[in-house]
């Protein structure tokens, strides 16, 4: 392009018969299989680089625990623990009961892998900056909290605590922590390091707004000694314990360095080690572009009693019948239905002939509600009248809801809390369908179908319509809406459906400007009714509904301050009365879990929370002859 | 050539804020907009933990400050040329070779650019696979039906590569998953991913071992790409299929086809020597937009296959309001559009000797 064209003709049709020979395209292709093999080497040699340095540092861990071994049995340690070990296996601490009794089962055997699905990609396996449900799934096997829940009583037991008192104005909780329990590389866990997994958290640098607001009600963390540790608050708090006993235990030696370089941590895709009975097996390295999460027995768990798988792996399998047909071929080991997939895959033998099947309420489970805006613009909307809630409660025919959307497998919500939970008020029963009822509660607030389109409408002469905002991506919620729309008709109650994108549905529930939205409220085991019903939280916070009774208001402060169990519960009922009573919401349904589980998982159990399949302490093992996974 | 060249690199800048713009705009007016709100769309989050959430990314993201403050702030970052700016936003001297930087992911809380590199060498290996499979089986079906014209391959081909592009991605990739990766039918491939547990622990190169065969990485990875490589190809092949046909059937029948047959050359020559060459150039036209697509993914195939590509990315930050990971991948395949066309018009020169930009 830089020469002179070249002036004979001859010469370009030359050179352009030239690049057409066959020679030069096998040339050609020679040499781009050359450039290919050179990339395939230079990953091959990348690749035996990093499993040496996979192989040195496991060499180094063993090389660690050689010394330890050297420096014990020199000491002359080693005996005297080794007796401390064997009486404390006959006499196992109570968190670890129902393990234990899992292990005398006459097939118990421990090895093989246990292998789960992930719906969705991971961001990143840090604590504290995870925000998915996900993370926190693999993190509980990794990092261990002071004190658990008994699955049986639901009551608080120790696991790294040992024992913890209340003070009597329920301002300080002193913990008592095991002297045995180790970090998965050997180091000791003491009092320093829940200190300093709470000075760490509310680190303003550390991004974890939302873990640093909920720990605003502490004044302060101190250690006292190795092994105690008090936390005292502001005021008192009725989930105090699980506020101060309840999240995971960070080691300080190892998230120590990130305080002088938060935006590391800030930005870090997996940086996790514990106490817990499973690890990562680089600690600092994992990184979310692989297709899995993989977890490696920790040798060293302190536990009373040791898990039973080998590995726990979790296959990210983002489309659902993928995740089915991986299910079908046996390399899942569970799989979550939804209703109508759950009752075809009933009836299908293939997947019944190697399954567990479960359908349970989880007792922490949330609710779907339909929330009626009592405020727009500053005036009341129709629906601050109490009449006209408890009207469309009357009209919202649950049960239809629950047997045509649900299939059957979900259960009327009553109130905000769980009907198993000890917040709940047992004597109250569901709304039932009743139009009759809903007519004469409305013809009371003033509608009336004055000219006569089927239609009511208010004093004013206005019809009786309103707008119903809820996410369109829910499948089940569209049909939910025809349903309602349909019974609403037949009381002359217009409504008109507006699915919305969910950016779109927060803007409209920030400004306010609505008429009813149905949303979803996450659950617990025991919830606070202080964000989304007290009336302070009107103005920004979630009670978006600017539902107000000063009366509630007074019970759910009460009842919040109120540290001892048993006068608190009655509050809670309390409550619950009031709201049930008031019916700021329309309270749908509560979906039950359908689980399949592959049949060589065993002693898969119903508990009094859900199933004790994939919690700590592992209940959960495959019996020898049905092992897969020899690693 | 060369003032040709530079030209068309300069011209790429007010395309590249063209764009930008119209994103950022699009972006900022989308109902919902960005607002810490729409970021932290979790469903069932516990009410207490959204308003911290939601003051920690108006803080760290100054998204509370009007929009074309933000665009310029954006800008700024991106641009090699601009001012310099610390740790706390504050505005440094002005420079001409500052880092670009292409800001943090509201989502994942990391730099844009290393979720990118991330993404990106597996969607361009899914892509590389794929673009030769689509040519090579294109130009031999074209070739093929092209001369021999109404035969029986001719009409089955073309019956057959209509009916393939007719066929959505999204019921080809369940159905090639539901009969080929199903114990139930035939369970020759696998389901998910692109490379399974087992080959982390294998050796690179297939080889015989104690246990007998052991596939190795390579072959488990080109076992798991099968599937999604059938599922990314069939379309493109069965109508660039099409096009390379009526190129060269219209080549065949042209003045200079007529007379090299005049000339006494063989049918073969003709074809191989002189349609050949002309026939690839609609082919040519078409690859300007390879590029991009090289790197834009395909969010059907990805999902299906739950592989970790660029185009669930793309999908899932739009979803999810994600300003900077939006930007910066259109940004991204905007520039590679661009360079696409330029590749394409030098190919032009290449294949057909009439074509020179002096």
């Amino acid at each position: 392009m830089i020469f002179p064209t070249p002036p004979s003709k001859f010469f370009k049709t030359k050179n352009m018969q030239k690049q057409l020979t066959i020679r030069d395209w096998i040339l050609y292709s020679l040499l781009s299989l050359l450039i290919v093999l050179l990339l395939l080497t230079m990953y091959q040699i990348d690749r035996q680089w990093l499993k040496l340095t996979e192989m040195e540092a496991a060499m180094y861990e063993q090389s660690k625990d050689m010394r330890e071994l050297h420096s014990s049995i020199a000491s002359g340690a080693l005996p005297a623990a080794s007796v401390a070990n064997a009486s404390a296996a006959k006499d196992v601490a109570p968190a670890f009961k129902r393990a234990q009794a899992a292990t005398r089962l006459p097939d118990y055997a421990q090895g093989d892998w246990l292998v789960d699905p992930l719906e969705a990609n991971l961001k990143t396996l840090t604590p504290l900056i995870s925000t998915d449900g996900y993370a926190a799934t693999v993190q509980s096997f990794v990092q261990e909290s002071l004190v658990t829940r008994d699955p049986d009583t639901l009551e608080w037991q120790g696991l790294i605590a040992k024992s913890w008192k209340v003070s009597d104005d329920g301002l300080t909780i002193t913990f008592q922590l095991r002297d045995d329990v180790t970090f998965s590389d050997g180091v000791p866990l003491t009092a320093e390091d829940v200190v300093f997994t709470y000075n760490f958290t509310i680190n303003e640098a550390i991004q974890a707004p939302s873990d640093r607001a909920a720990l605003q009600k502490i004044k302060e963390v101190k250690a006292n000694g190795k092994y105690e540790v008090v936390f005292t608050f502001n005021e008192p708090y009725f989930l105090s314990i699980s506020l101060a006993g309840g999240s995971a235990i960070l080691p300080k030696h190892f998230y120590e360095e990130y305080l002088k370089s938060p935006q590391k941590f800030n930005e870090s895709k997996g940086l996790l080690l514990g106490s817990g009975p499973y690890k990562l097996l680089d600690p600092k390295n994992w990184s979310p572009d692989k297709d899995t999460v993989e977890l490696v027995r920790n040798e060293r768990y302190w536990g009373d009693v040791q898990p039973a798988f080998n590995r726990l792996l979790w296959k990210i399998i983002q489309n659902d019948s993928a995740r089915l047909t991986t299910y079908r071929n046996g390399e899942i080991d569970s799989y979550i239905a939804r209703p109508v997939e759950y009752q075809t895959l009933k009836k299908d033998e293939q997947v019944t002939a190697k399954s567990q099947l479960f359908e349970y309420m989880s007792l922490a489970r949330g609710y779907k509600y339909i929330g009626w805006n009592q405020e727009r613009g500053g005036k009341p909307t129709r629906f601050a009248d109490k009449r006209v809630r408890q009207a469309m409660a009357y009209l919202t025919d649950v049960n239809r809801i629950i047997d045509e959307v649900y299939l059957g497998y979900a259960e009327p919500a009553i109130g905000p809390f769980g009907s198993k939970t000890k917040q709940h008020d047992s004597s109250l029963q569901p709304y039932q369908f009743n139009l009759e009822k809903a007519k004469a509660l409305l013809k009371e607030a003033g509608y009336e179908d004055k000219n006569g389109d089927g239609v009511l409408e208010d004093k004013a002469g206005q019809p009786f319509e309103f707008k119903l905002i809820y996410t369109q991506s829910v499948e089940d919620y569209k049909r939910l809406v025809l349903l309602l729309k349909d019974t609403y008709a037949k009381a002359g109650v217009r409504l008109i459906a507006s699915p919305q994108e969910f950016p779109v549905l927060v803007e409209s529930l920030e400004k306010k400007d609505y008429d009813a939205s149905m949303l979803a409220w996450g659950g617990g085991l025991e919830s606070d009714l202080y964000y989304v019903f007290h009336s302070s939280q009107a103005k920004e916070g979630s009670n978006r509904n600017s539902y107000k009774n000063t009366e509630l208001d007074k019970v759910i402060e009460q009842a919040r301050s109120t540290v001892d169990d048993e006068k608190r519960m009655p509050l809670w009922q309390q409550a619950e009365r009031i709201i049930y009573e008031d019916q700021p919401y329309t309270f749908l349904v509560r979906t039950k879990d359908l689980l399949f589980i592959d049949k060589r998982i065993a002693n898969v159990q119903m508990t009094k929370t859900g199933l004790n399949f994939g919690g700590l302490p592992q209940e959960n093992y495959v019996p020898l002859y049905q092992q897969k996974y020899k690693q | 050539m060369l003032t040709y060249l530079l030209r068309r690199l300069l011209l790429m800048i007010p395309t590249l804020l063209g764009i930008s713009i119209v994103v950022f705009t699009v972006m900022a007016l989308s109902p919902g907009g960005i607002t810490p709100q729409a970021l932290t769309s979790g469903m069932e989050m516990k009410p207490e933990q959204r308003k911290a959430i939601e003051d920690y990314y108006n803080k760290r993201y100054g998204l509370d400050k009007p929009a074309p403050v933000q665009y310029l702030h954006w800008l700024n970052n991106v641009s090699p040329i601009g001012f310099i700016s610390d740790e706390q936003g504050n505005r440094g001297e002005f420079s001409f070779n500052k880092p670009m930087d292409l800001g943090t992911s509201f989502q994942y809380g990391r730099p844009v650019s290393d979720i990118l590199a991330e993404r990106i060498p597996i969607t361009l290996l899914l892509n590389l696979v794929t673009i030769p499979v689509i040519y090579l089986i294109a130009i031999f079906v074209g070739m093929k039906s092209a001369t021999d014209r109404g035969g029986s391959f001719d009409v089955g081909m073309g019956m057959s590569m209509l009916a393939l592009w007719s066929i959505p991605t999204m019921l080809a990739g369940v159905l090639l998953l539901g009969f080929f990766a199903n114990i139930q039918h035939f369970q020759w491939f696998p389901t998910s991913g692109i490379s399974s547990r087992e080959a982390l622990d294998m050796p690179f190169l297939p080889h015989w071992g104690q246990t007998g065969f052991v596939r190795g990485f390579l072959l488990d990875r080109v076992w798991h790409l099968v599937l999604p490589v059938i599922c990314l190809s069939y379309g493109g092949f069965a109508a660039l299929a099409k096009l390379m046909r009526t190129s060269i059937l219209e080549n065949l029948h042209s003045d200079y086809a007529r007379t090299a047959r005049a000339k006494g050359l063989s049918e073969h020559d003709v074809l191989w020597r002189h349609v050949f060459r002309n026939s690839l150039l609609p082919l040519i036209t078409i690859s300007a937009g390879l590029l991009p697509s090289l790197l834009a993914g395909s969010l059907i195939v990805e999902y299906i296959f739950s592989i970790n590509g660029m185009g669930q990315l793309a999908v899932e930050a739009v979803k999810s309001r994600d300003r900077e990971l939006v930007l910066s991948i259109t940004w991204v395949s905007g520039l590679l559009t661009l360079i696409g066309y330029l590749m394409a018009d030098f190919c032009y020169t290449l294949a057909d000797p009439r074509v020179s930009y002096d």
